[in-house]
C-alpha cells in the first residue's frame, strides 16, 4: 500500500488546488495587483483538468494499443520484413519536435480537440513502439526457444512469455509517452483544445501573470502526479513479476 | 523410436544437414557429437520441428512428424537446452508445471508431480518451489530445466547441450545425475554435445557428425576402438584412447570377488563397484598400490582389484 | 550477402501500393485566391496532367517491380531510382503551379496537398528501407541527402516554386525568417552549451563525492518531468519580481517575459540527458582499462585525460545530441513567452489561421532538429574509437 502514497498525495494537492483556487485569490492579488480578475474564470479548472486528462488518456490508450500491436507484428515471422523500417521510424520519428507535429496537424485537420488528439496519438505512439521492440528484442532467445520447444503455441508464447517479460520496458515507454503528451496537450490549447494550457495562454496574451501561474501550477502538479503514479506501477510490476534476487 | 530417413536441411545455399539416416531405439541415449556448425543442433531441432526438414522423412514411433499436430508433437517430447530457457517471471514450481498445465492436468496432480520431480533431482521442494530462476545457481537452474523437460513424463527427451554452460564440476555432477535418472526412466533420448567425454559417458550409441553428415554411428566402445575415419580418431584423441576406454568400464568387470562380502574395517580406503577402471588406475598410481579394495553401495568389501589384471585387461 | 536470388522485398511493395493509392485519392495541391480563403483541391490527374500522372504511376510501378522481380542488384537500383525521384519530386509542384495558378491575380497562391506530402513521406520511407538493406554507412547517407537537397535547392533558385504559398510567406518576410533562425539557434545552442558546462561540472563533483549523486539525479529528473509550458509559466513570476526589485537586471534585458525565462527553462530541461549521459560515460569505462592504466603507473589525471575521456566522448556526444534535438523543439514553445525563434511563426500563424505561416515555422523547426541529429550523430560516429585509431602511429 505504501507505494501508492506519493501519487495519492500529489493527487490530493492537485484536486485541492483545482477546486480551491478561488481561496487563493488574495495571494494572486499580490502578484497581479492592478487587474480586476485574478482568477481564471472562462472555464472551471475542474473542467479543464478533466478535459486535459481525457485527451491524454484517450491518446495514450489508442497509441499504446497501436504501438504494441505494431511492435508485435514487426517481430512475428510474418512481419519480420518490416522490422528494420519500423524501428527506424520509431527512432527517427522522435527527432520531430512534438510542438511541430501539433502545429502540422492544423493545416491537415483544422482546429480543436480532434487534431490535438491525432497529434498526441501519433507522437505518443513512438516511445511505446520503440520500447516494445526493445523489450521483445531483449528477451533471452533461449526462453522463447524453450517455450516453443516445450509445445506452447505461438499465441501462448506471446501472451504468457513475451509480453510479461517485455512488459516492464513497454511500461517505461508508456510513461515517457504520457509525460510528453501531458506537456503537448497543454500546448494544444493554442490550437483550440481546451486544456490546462488555456489559463497560461490567456495569461500570456493578456499580460496576466496570475492566470499563467494558475495554469502552470496545475499542469506541473498533473505531470508530477502522473509520473509518481507510473513510478508506483513500475515498482508494483517489478515486485509481481521479477522478484529481487535475495543474496545467496 | 525415432527414425531419420535421408533427411536434409538447407539454409539458403548452405547445406546444414546432408542426407542423413539415423535410428534411435526406444530407451537408448543417442548422443550427436561434433564441432560447432556440423549440423547436430539442426538435426535435433528438426525432430520437434523447431526447424522443418528441407527433404526426407522423420518418424517418431512410426509416425511422420510432418503430418502431426505441432503442439501435440512437442508436448510429448521433453526439451532441455543450454542456458536452460527457464522463464524468469515464473517460479521454479510454475516453470516445471509448464507442460502439465498446457495439458490441463488437475492442480493436485500438477503439484504432486512438481514435488516428485524436485525430490527426484535432489532439490528440497520446500525451499526451491517458490524461488525464481535468477535466484538459482547454474547447476540448480539446469536441474530445474531437466525437471521441466521430464514433467509430463514424455517418452522422448531432446537435449541440446544442456550442460554446456556449466563449470566442470557441476557438469560432471549433472552427468552422473542424468545417468542415474536414465537407468530409472529409460527415456528415448537425443542428446547434443560438442564434448566427446560427455558423449562417451552418457551415450548408448554415439553419432559423430561432420559437415552435415553422420560419419560414424556406434557404441562408445566401438567408436574408441575402431574409429571410422581420421576425423573420428582425432575427435576421440589418438593417444589417450586407452584411458578413455578404461573410463567406460566399471571396476566390477575386472575385480576379483571375495567368496562373500565382508564388512569394511572402519576408515578403510577403496573404490566402489561402479567407479571406472580409469579412476582405479589413477588411485593405484598415486598411492603406489598393487591392489585396491572394492566396496558395494552398502559399504561391504566385495572384492579386490589387482594392478596386473587392470593393466592386462583394462583396454 | 547479395546472392543471385535475393528474396523479394515486401516492404517496398506495400509502401509503393499505398503511395499509388494515396497519390490518386488525395489532392496533390490546392489553389487559393488569397491567403485566408480556403482553396480548391486538385487530384493527381487534374493537377499534373496525363503526362505527370503517368510518370508518377509508372515510377511507382517500376519501384514495386524492382522490389519483387528476381534481380541481382535489386537494392542498388532501387536506391539510385529513389534518390533521383526524391530529388525531382518538387518538379510535380512546378508543373502544377504553371498549369493552374491564375496569371492575373497577384494574391493567388498554390499550396502543397496531402497527396504530395504522402508521396514524399512514403518515398522517404522506401529510401530508409533501401539504405538499411544496403547497409550504407554514414558517408553514403549524407551523400544521398546532399543529392536530394541539391535537387530541391536548384528548383527553388530557378524560381519554379515562387508561387507556392509557403514560399510566398517566406518571401514576404525574409528578414524576419533569418532573425527567427538566429534567435532559434542562439537560444537552443546557448542552452545546450551552458547546460553542457554545468552538467560536466556537476558530474565531476558527483564522481568525487557519492553523496551528490542521488540529489543531483533527483533534481534534474524532477525538472524534466515538469511540462514545458508550465515551466516557462512558473519562471515568469519570479523573474518579474527580480527585475522589479533590481532595475539593473532590466537594463540587461532580463524580464519576466522573453529570452531570460526561456533560456533558464531550456537549461533546466537539458540537464537530465546531459548529466545522465556524461555520468554514465565517465563512470562506466571498463574497469580493466583503468586498472591496467593504473598498474602501469599512470596518474589519475593522465588516466582521466587519456583513458576515461576519449572512451567516454561518443556517449557524451550522444547526450548532447538528445539535448540538442529536445532544445530545438522546446525553443519553438518558448516563443509563447516572447523568446522569438520559429515558434513565433507557428503561433502567429495559428492566431491568424494562416496555415502556411504555421508551416513556415514548423518545417524549419523540424529541419533544425533533424540537422542537429545528423550533425551530432555523424560526429559521435567519427569519434568512436576504432581499431585502426588504436594502433601506434
Amino acid at each position: 500500500m505504501r507505494i501508492w502514497r506519493t501519487p495519492v498525495l500529489w493527487l490530493a494537492v492537485l484536486l485541492a488546488l483545482t477546486l480551491g483556487m478561488d481561496g487563493l485569490e488574495p495571494l494572486f492579488r499580490l502578484i497581479q495587483p492592478d487587474t480586476q480578475s485574478v482568477i481564471y474564470q472562462r472555464e472551471t479548472f475542474l473542467f479543464l483538468l478533466g478535459n486535459h486528462v481525457l485527451l491524454v488518456l484517450i491518446s495514450a490508450t489508442i497509441g499504446t494499443f497501436a504501438a504494441v500491436a505494431g511492435g508485435i507484428f514487426a517481430t512475428r515471422p510474418s512481419g519480420r520484413d518490416f522490422l528494420p523500417l519500423v524501428s527506424q521510424i520509431a527512432s527517427i520519428g522522435q527527432t520531430f519536435p512534438p510542438v511541430a507535429v501539433l502545429a502540422l496537424a492544423v493545416p491537415v485537420l483544422g482546429f480543436g480537440e480532434g487534431p490535438t488528439l491525432v497529434a498526441l496519438v501519433l507522437y505518443g505512439l513512438l516511445p511505446v513502439l520503440r520500447n516494445t521492440l526493445a523489450g521483445l528484442d531483449g528477451i533471452d532467445p533461449a526462453v522463447t526457444e524453450a517455450a516453443r520447444g516445450m509445445g506452447m503455441s505461438a499465441r501462448q508464447v506471446l501472451f504468457q512469455v513475451e509480453i510479461p517479460l517485455a512488459g516492464r520496458v513497454i511500461l517505461a515507454g508508456i510513461r515517457t509517452s504520457v509525460t510528453i503528451n501531458i506537456a503537448t496537450a497543454a500546448i494544444g490549447s493554442t490550437i483550440g483544445a481546451r486544456t490546462l494550457g488555456d489559463p497560461v495562454i490567456a495569461g500570456l496574451v493578456n499580460g496576466n501573470t496570475a492566470y499563467v501561474l494558475q495554469g502552470a501550477l496545475l499542469i506541473g502538479l498533473l505531470a508530477l502526479m502522473t509520473d509518481s503514479l507510473f513510478e508506483a506501477l513500475e515498482k508494483l510490476w517489478a515486485r509481481r513479476l521479477a522478484p529481487t534476487v535475495s543474496p545467496a | 523410436m525415432i527414425e531419420l530417413k535421408n533427411v536434409t536441411r538447407r539454409f539458403g545455399q548452405t547445406v546444414a544437414v546432408d542426407h542423413i539416416d539415423l535410428t534411435v531405439e526406444t530407451g537408448e541415449v543417442c548422443v550427436l557429437v561434433g564441432s560447432s556448425g556440423c549440423g547436430k543442433s539442426t538435426t535435433l531441432r528438426m525432430i520437434n520441428r523447431l526447424l522443418p526438414a528441407s527433404s526426407g522423412e522423420i518418424l517418431v514411433d512410426g509416425e511422420d512428424v510432418t503430418g502431426m499436430d505441432l503442439q501435440r508433437l512437442r508436448l510429448n517430447m521433453g526439451y532441455a537446452i543450454q542456458g536452460t530457457g527457464l522463464f524468469p517471471h515464473w517460479s521454479v514450481a510454475r516453470n516445471i508445471a509448464l507442460v502439465p498445465r498446457l495439458l490441463k492436468w488437475p492442480k493436485e496432480r500438477i503439484d504432486a508431480r512438481v514435488t516428485e520431480l524436485l525430490q527426484m533431482l535432489e532439490m528440497d521442494p520446500a525451499s526451491f518451489a517458490d524461488k525464481y530462476p535468477q535466484q538459482l545457481s547454474g547447476g540448480q537452474a539446469q536441474r530445474v530445466g531437466v525437471a521441466r523437460a521430464l514433467a509430463a513424463d514424455p517418452n522422448i527427451l531432446l537435449m541440446d547441450e544442456p550442460f554446456g554452460a556449466l563449470d566442470a564440476i557441476t557438469r560432471e555432477n549433472l552427468q552422473l545425475e542424468m545417468l542415474r535418472l536414465q537407468r530409472q526412466l529409460k527415456k528415448t533420448t537425443v542428446f547434443v554435445t560438442h564434448d566427446i567425454d560427455e558423449a562417451l559417458r552418457l551415450a548408448t550409441r554415439i553419432a559423430v557428425m561432420d559437415q552435415g553428415r553422420i560419419v560414424q554411428h556406434d557404441t562408445p566402445e566401438n567408436i574408441l576402438r575402431r574409429p571410422a575415419s581420421d576425423f573420428v580418431e582425432n575427435l576421440v584423441g589418438k593417444q589417450d584412447r586407452g584411458l578413455k576406454l578404461m573410463a567406460l568400464r566399471p571396476v566390477r568387470d575386472l575385480m576379483t570377488p571375495h567368496d562373500k562380502p565382508r564388512p569394511a574395517e572402519p576408515g578403510a580406503d577403496g573404490l566402489k563397484e561402479d567407479d571406472s577402471l580409469r579412476l582405479a588406475l589413477s588411485v593405484m598410481l598415486w598411492q603406489d598400490l598393487r591392489q585396491v579394495a572394492v566396496f558395494d553401495h552398502q559399504g561391504n568389501e566385495t572384492g579386490v582389484l589387482l594392478r596386473e589384471r587392470l593393466i592386462e585387461g583394462g583396454v | 550477402m547479395p546472392s543471385l536470388d535475393e528474396p523479394p522485398n515486401r516492404v517496398i511493395t506495400v509502401l509503393g501500393l499505398l503511395a499509388l493509392v494515396l497519390v490518386w485519392v488525395l489532392d496533390l495541391g490546392t489553389v487559393q485566391p488569397n491567403r485566408i480563403v480556403p482553396g480548391t483541391g486538385y487530384g493527381l490527374f487534374a493537377a499534373a496532367g496525363w503526362l505527370g500522372a503517368v510518370t508518377v504511376s509508372a515510377g511507382l510501378c517500376v519501384l514495386m517491380a524492382l522490389a519483387v522481380l528476381p534481380l541481382r542488384r535489386r537494392y542498388t537500383l532501387l536506391g539510385i531510382l529513389l534518390t533521383l525521384a526524391l530529388a525531382a519530386l518538387p518538379d510535380l509542384l512546378v508543373i502544377f503551379t504553371s498549369a493552374h495558378l491564375p496569371k492575373d491575380s497577384p494574391y493567388a497562391r498554390t499550396a502543397v496537398g496531402a497527396g504530395f506530402w504522402s508521396l514524399l513521406f512514403l518515398l522517404v520511407l522506401m529510401l530508409i528501407e533501401v539504405v538499411g538493406r544496403l547497409r550504407i554507412g554514414r558517408r553514403g547517407q549524407l551523400g544521398i541527402l546532399v543529392v536530394i537537397l541539391a535537387g530541391w535547392a536548384l528548383l527553388i533558385r530557378q524560381g519554379g516554386l515562387d508561387s507556392l504559398s509557403l514560399m510566398r510567406e517566406f518571401s514576404n518576410r525574409p528578414d524576419q525568417f533569418l532573425q527567427a533562425l538566429w534567435a532559434h539557434l542562439a537560444l537552443a545552442l546557448g542552452a545546450v552549451a551552458i547546460s553542457f558546462v554545468l552538467a560536466f561540472a556537476l558530474v565531476l563533483k558527483m564522481m568525487r563525492s557519492e553523496a551528490w549523486r542521488r540529489p543531483v539525479f533527483g533534481v534534474v529528473s524532477f525538472l524534466q518531468t515538469i511540462p514545458s509550458l508550465a515551466l516557462f509559466g512558473l519562471l515568469i513570476a519570479p523573474l518579474s519580481a527580480l527585475t522589479a526589485a533590481f532595475p539593473l537586471l532590466q537594463s540587461l534585458g532580463i524580464r519576466g517575459i522573453g529570452w531570460a525565462p526561456a533560456l533558464l527553462a531550456l537549461i533546466a530541461y537539458s540537464l537530465l540527458p546531459m548529466v545522465r549521459n556524461t555520468f554514465v560515460a565517465l563512470t562506466e569505462v571498463p574497469e580493466a582499462v583503468i586498472d591496467a592504466g593504473r598498474g602501469m603507473g599512470m596518474t589519475e589525471r593522465q588516466l582521466f585525460l587519456q583513458a576515461r575521456l576519449p572512451l567516454a566522448i561518443p556517449v557524451i556526444i550522444e547526450g548532447v545530441r538528445i539535448t540538442a534535438i529536445q532544445a530545438m523543439g522546446l525553443t519553438a514553445v518558448a516563443a509563447l513567452i516572447g523568446a522569438g525563434g520559429f515558434g513565433t511563426f507557428i503561433f502567429q500563424g495559428l492566431g491568424q489561421a494562416a496555415m502556411d505561416l504555421v508551416m513556415l515555422g514548423a518545417l524549419p523547426t523540424i529541419g533544425l532538429a533533424i540537422a542537429a541529429d545528423v550533425v551530432l550523430s555523424t560526429l559521435a560516429n567519427a569519434l568512436q574509437p576504432r581499431p585502426a585509431a588504436a594502433l601506434p602511429q
